[in-house]
């Protein structure tokens, strides 16, 4: 996966992102503020920036010119429609606006890492292959047969691995927002994309909530 | 109404000054007929008494009468010349004579009263108007008739063309003084039309404009007034502008100040249900949301103490200064002690008149503020002292200071002197607005005075000890 930077002066809302991030399998490093992000951009090599705005000394929009280059993401509580503009005409990748939910920083940072070319292509765990690209599967180097649907969840799990997902959100998410199903169908591709791929012990039940692909 | 004005008034003026000109002329001609028929009379009254004298003689001689008349009335001719008279003799309905070619008389002109009566009338014929006189002369010539015709065309066209120029001066004094009257009613309206200009202009949002005001009369005073209206306008709009304009500085910070907690509390409630998986990361994300939900509480009793203090009025009691310090250090001793700060005290007044619980509290803030600046190894000074007569009492700190652009804002409520507002320091951003509030229900004045790096003053100003004044002014500030 990803490195990112966080770069956010709120300690607990740093640590928060930091371990949802790492959760989905990023890995991350946590800054206060401007030239703690320079100095570690200079070090090595970061994928994307999540970048707060309003930041002792520096502001984000002053950071984000001296990182040219760099994928980042705009995080702020500045919800106006001239914030918004300004950040995106610099060149930011996306913008986003505390209160936000993680699953849609995750959603965003994965469609950044997408477009920058980021994102892994392949995926193991326990003998099970994911070939993104190609769309296929494996299990113990032998092709998996599955229905479209099967692989859209499959890969929603992924994304979003270590994280319970709701029977609703998995629907939106790997069926789309316009679907009018059972949430049981969830349950029926769960119990399939378990028996075929031999996943019992990983994509878990959680109470009351839904399934949780933990890794 | 300008116009209404200068219509009325011209309408007026054009219909009495006309009618003064018609009557001017209807007199005119009037005399000028009047004084053609008196002279006709005359005339008629001399020839013919002459006639009748001349036919006694005559008579008297013996000689035709009618073979005569010619020669009698040749003297007479000379009428015709430029005098424009013509005379006619009728014998019963015949002319026997006249001096001129042309002569024509209505027949009724001939059909007279024997009485000598005369008859007088105004003949036209053609383009020409004539006075005739006709009369009878008397018994015993009472069939003669004598004709006299004064020519009035010439006397006419003089009225007539009096007349024109009349009308014509008429027409010229009109236009001067229509103009006149433009000139005279643009200036007498002048200022309505600016003042109304000037209030659609101020209506419209242009608050500094401004009446011209000159000369000495009502209009300059209706100025002034006007002016000073627009001066309160401007200054009440302006102050409501202002407390707009906090009042929605305060709601953007109170949402940004709740703002930021919230996304805390529902991020790491939202990691415990879906990410937390060992006793470890549910206890560290409930850390987080209790500290974040004891920060919504602070703001909370911050804003309730602000609205209470605005409501409840202050209990005034004597208090020593020296229990007071005591109270603070001892409140902030823990804090002090841990940062390794150094809080020192000097009285010189004994005590002060204020209510002791929100002097500790202002005093508590002062000190907190002052310990978050100092870090490490600070030294933090409460001084009480006279300042020409005022008990003031400062809070001074060797931290880091602020600029003076920040000094300024300090007592609004969530202002942070850092732009990102950290919480770093902790706190609600209310401890000097509750300061700020705290002074003015004591009538006292609150001052700050600080360089960046050299550290900061705070100091409250008691109004001098005059129980009454201090006490009505109070009254006014709650």
């Amino acid at each position: 996966m990803a490195t990112i930077l966080i770069v956010e002066d709120e300690i607990p809302i740093n640590e928060l992102i930091k371990r949802n991030l790492q959760a989905v399998g990023h890995t991350c490093i946590s800054v206060l503020d401007g030239s703690a992000a320079i100095h570690e951009l200079s070090q090595r090599e970061i994928d994307l920036v999540l970048l707060d705005i309003m930041l002792p000394e520096m502001d984000g929009y002053e950071i984000f010119r001296q990182i040219r280059g760099t994928p980042a993401i705009f995080l702020t509580a500045k919800s106006s429609l001239s914030d918004k503009v300004k950040g995106l005409t610099l060149g930011a990748d996306d913008y986003l606006v505390k209160p936000f939910e993680m699953l849609e920083l995750l959603a965003r940072i994965d469609a950044v890492l997408r477009r920058t070319k980021k994102t892994s292509k392949t995926f193991e765990l326990d003998g099970v292959k994911i070939d993104f690209e190609s769309r296929q599967l494996f299990l113990h180097d032998h092709p998996v047969e599955y229905t479209p649907k099967e692989f859209d969840l499959l890969e929603v799990l992924v994304n979003n691995r270590n994280i319970a997902l709701s029977r609703e959100k998995l629907l939106e998410l790997a069926w789309g927002y316009d679907y009018v199903g059972d949430t049981r169908t969830v349950d029926v591709h769960i119990q399939k994309l378990r028996k075929k791929l031999d996943m019992d012990s990983r994509i878990k039940t959680v109470y009351k909530m839904g399934y949780r692909l933990e890794v | 109404m300008k116009y209404r004005t200068f219509l009325t008034t011209l309408a007026l003026f054009l219909f009495s000054f006309n009618l003064g000109i018609v009557i001017i002329s209807i007199t005119a001609f009037k005399d000028t007929i009047h004084r053609a028929q008196e002279r006709s009379l005359d005339e008629h009254y001399f020839i013919t008494s002459a006639l009748l004298q001349d036919f006694h003689a005559v008579e008297g001689r013996g000689t035709d009468l009618d073979s005569s008349i010619p020669s009698l009335l040749q003297p007479y001719s000379y009428l015709a010349g430029d005098q424009n008279v013509t005379l006619g003799l009728f014998k019963d309905k015949e002319l026997v004579y006249s001096n001129s070619s042309v002569l024509s008389v209505p027949n009724g002109f001939l059909e007279l009263p024997g009485d000598g009566s005369r008859l007088v009338s105004i003949q036209e014929s053609g383009d020409r108007a004539s006075v005739l006189v006709s009369g009878k002369l008397p018994a015993p010539y009472d069939l003669y008739t004598m004709v006299y015709l004064y020519d009035i065309t010439d006397g006419i066209a003089a009225w007539k063309q009096m007349k024109n120029m009349l009308f014509f001066a008429g027409l010229i004094v009109s236009v001067l003084f229509a103009f006149g009257l433009h000139l005279l009613l643009y200036k007498l309206f002048k200022p309505l039309s600016q003042i109304s200009q000037t209030s659609r202009q101020i209506a419209a949002g242009a608050y500094d404009t401004r009446l011209p005001v000159s000369g000495q009369d009502e209009l300059t005073e209706m100025a002034q007034s006007f002016n000073h209206m627009a001066k309160e306008i401007q200054n009440q709009i302006q102050q409501l502008a202002t407390a707009a304009q906090q009042k929605q500085q305060f709601i953007d910070n109170f949402a940004h100040e709740l703002r930021t907690p919230l996304t805390t509390i529902y991020g790491y409630a939202e990691y415990i249900q879906k990410v937390a998986r060992t006793e470890d990361d549910k206890l560290f994300a409930t850390t987080y949301i209790m500290s974040e939900s004891r920060r919504l509480q602070q703001i909370a009793y911050r804003l309730l103490d602000l609205a209470t203090l605005r409501e409840n009025k202050i209990e005034r009691k004597t208090v020593e200064i020296k229990q007071l310090f005591l109270g603070v250090e001892q409140a902030l001793s823990l804090m002090a002690a841990k940062q390794n700060v150094q809080i020192t005290s000097e009285c010189h007044f004994d005590s002060l008149e204020c209510d002791s619980d929100l002097m500790h509290i202002l005093l508590v803030n002062f000190v907190d503020n002052a310990l978050k600046a100092c870090g490490a190894n600070g030294h933090i000074k409460m001084v009480a002292f006279l300042n020409h007569g005022q008990k003031t009492v400062m809070v001074e700190d060797n931290g880091k200071g602020m600029s003076g652009e920040h000094l300024l804002h300090i007592t609004e409520a969530f202002y942070r002197v850092d732009l990102a507002r950290t919480r770093n320091g902790g706190g609600a951003g209310l401890g000097l607005t509750l300061c700020k509030q705290i002074a003015d229900s004591h009538g006292a004045e609150l001052t700050f005075s600080s360089e960046p790096g050299m550290g900061t003053k705070a100091t409250i100003i008691f109004p001098a000890e005059n129980r009454n004044e201090w006490n009505q002014k109070a009254k006014i500030l709650q």
